[in-house]
């Protein structure tokens, strides 16, 4: 039994207690904190399972962004009433389908990635060999980002009257976050990377503009949904060029895949971003009388 | 073997107990926190069960990337929901319908 053993079964131990607590205790609080741990710990074991490129979703999207979201929506502390209860088994129903699906693929995708244009596997898995899974991926983010800006009560607006404290810490974080983020869209070509993790990190800088007042970082309105959707657009434009020259739906070249692949994620960066930014800022927008509010709990 | 079976169990354990809570809970931030814990669990699964071989299998990583993207899509249109459903927490008369209510 050596050290990485130990470690293993500690962090595994400590996964499933903390995944308890999350769930079992009554208090908004308790249990938002202890899903902030579940995530960086669950971060933690999926770079110990060889999946960095899991990793850093988990550590931007499941520890962060939603992370986010439920701190911000900790702020409203009403005693829970009862509603009526509503099981979401189809949605948990379709990820165990999927799982059962993708059985014996795994040496097949490793065998071809030198045909797909990217030599990172999981690239080559996400926007060659089951490019449709992506495709439907951002649709469903499209559409969650449309429909929280429906049922949210306040249109987002830009903030005003932000004090320089917020405004350096805007000028210092933001540059960070976009080179980052550039760096981790070009990185996902050859090593772990890409263009979720990159949307991911470029919402952040997205959602820090926005609560410092950085013009032009508020995704609102018709121009917000345009910029959502474009992702899905191009995607739907790339698979289109299969059929036309002759090959099916969704097929690269590899003679240009690299190519079309670094660009349409290039798109989805910015469509998935501006998604993420808006479910976040619809989902703790506030009127302007709790403006302040807002910008409490919403740094991933 | 042992790892594999423990991590196995764990995930089995983490999926089922957001499972549990969600479809039992009536507190709506409490279902989506609890609705995230059971997603981990699938991960939990199936990122154990890519990483069988010398090379870890990416189409079950590449799921859990998607999984992990909708799930935080899935949770910010669900807290906009509970959101809606529950008020902004200033008024104290839950308001179902709730046209253009801001205090």
């Amino acid at each position: 039994m050596n050290a990485w053993v130990i470690l293993d079964a500690v962090l595994v131990g400590a996964v499933v207690l903390v995944a308890a607590v999350a769930v079992l205790v009554r208090s908004r609080a308790a249990a938002t904190s202890a899903f902030l741990v579940f995530g960086i710990l669950l971060a933690l074991l999926w770079a110990r399972l060889q999946a960095p490129d899991v990793a850093m979703a988990e550590a931007a999207l499941g520890g962060g962004v939603a992370g986010a979201l439920l701190a911000d929506a900790l702020e409203r502390r009403r005693p829970p009433r009862p509603v009526r209860r509503r099981a979401p088994v189809p949605l948990i129903l379709a990820i165990a389908a999927g799982a059962a699906s993708a059985a014996e693929l795994g040496p097949l995708a490793r065998d071809n990635v030198a045909d797909s244009g990217v030599s990172h596997p999981i690239t080559a898995v996400l926007l060659n060999f089951r490019s449709l899974d992506t495709l439907l991926e951002i649709a469903v983010v499209v559409i969650a980002a449309v429909g929280a800006g429906a049922i949210a009560r306040e249109r987002v607006q830009p903030e005003r009257g932000i004090d320089p404290i917020r405004r350096a810490l805007a000028s210092i974080l933001i540059p960070i976050l976009l080179l980052l983020s550039g760096w981790i869209l070009a990185a996902g070509s050859t090593q772990p990377g890409g263009a979720f993790q990159a949307g991911a990190v470029l919402a952040a800088a997205l959602i820090i503009g926005h609560l410092c007042g950085v013009p032009f970082t508020t995704p609102r309105g018709r121009g917000g949904a345009a910029l959502a959707g474009i992702g899905v657009l191009c995607f739907v434009v790339l698979g289109v060029v299969g059929p036309a020259t002759g090959g099916v739906w969704l097929q690269l070249d590899p003679a240009w895949a690299g190519a079309a692949i670094l660009a349409v994620e290039a798109v989805l960066t910015i469509g998935i971003a501006v998604a993420l930014a808006m479910i976040s800022l619809a989902a703790g927008s506030r009127d302007a009388s709790r403006r302040d509010d807002a910008s409490r709990g919403a740094t991933p | 073997m042992t790892a594999t079976t423990l991590l196995l169990a764990a995930g089995a354990i983490v999926f089922v107990l957001g499972v549990v809570v969600t479809l039992t809970v009536t507190d709506l931030i409490r279902r989506v926190i609890a609705l995230n814990v059971a997603s981990g669990g699938v991960m939990l699964i199936l990122l154990r069960l890519a990483d069988r071989g010398a090379d870890p299998d990416p189409v079950p990583q590449a799921l859990v990337l998607t999984g992990i993207v909708v799930m935080a899509a899935v949770t910010g249109l669900a807290l906009t929901l509970a959101r809606r459903v529950e008020g902004d927490g200033d008024d104290l008369e839950p308001d179902e319908d709730a046209a253009g209510g801001a205090p």
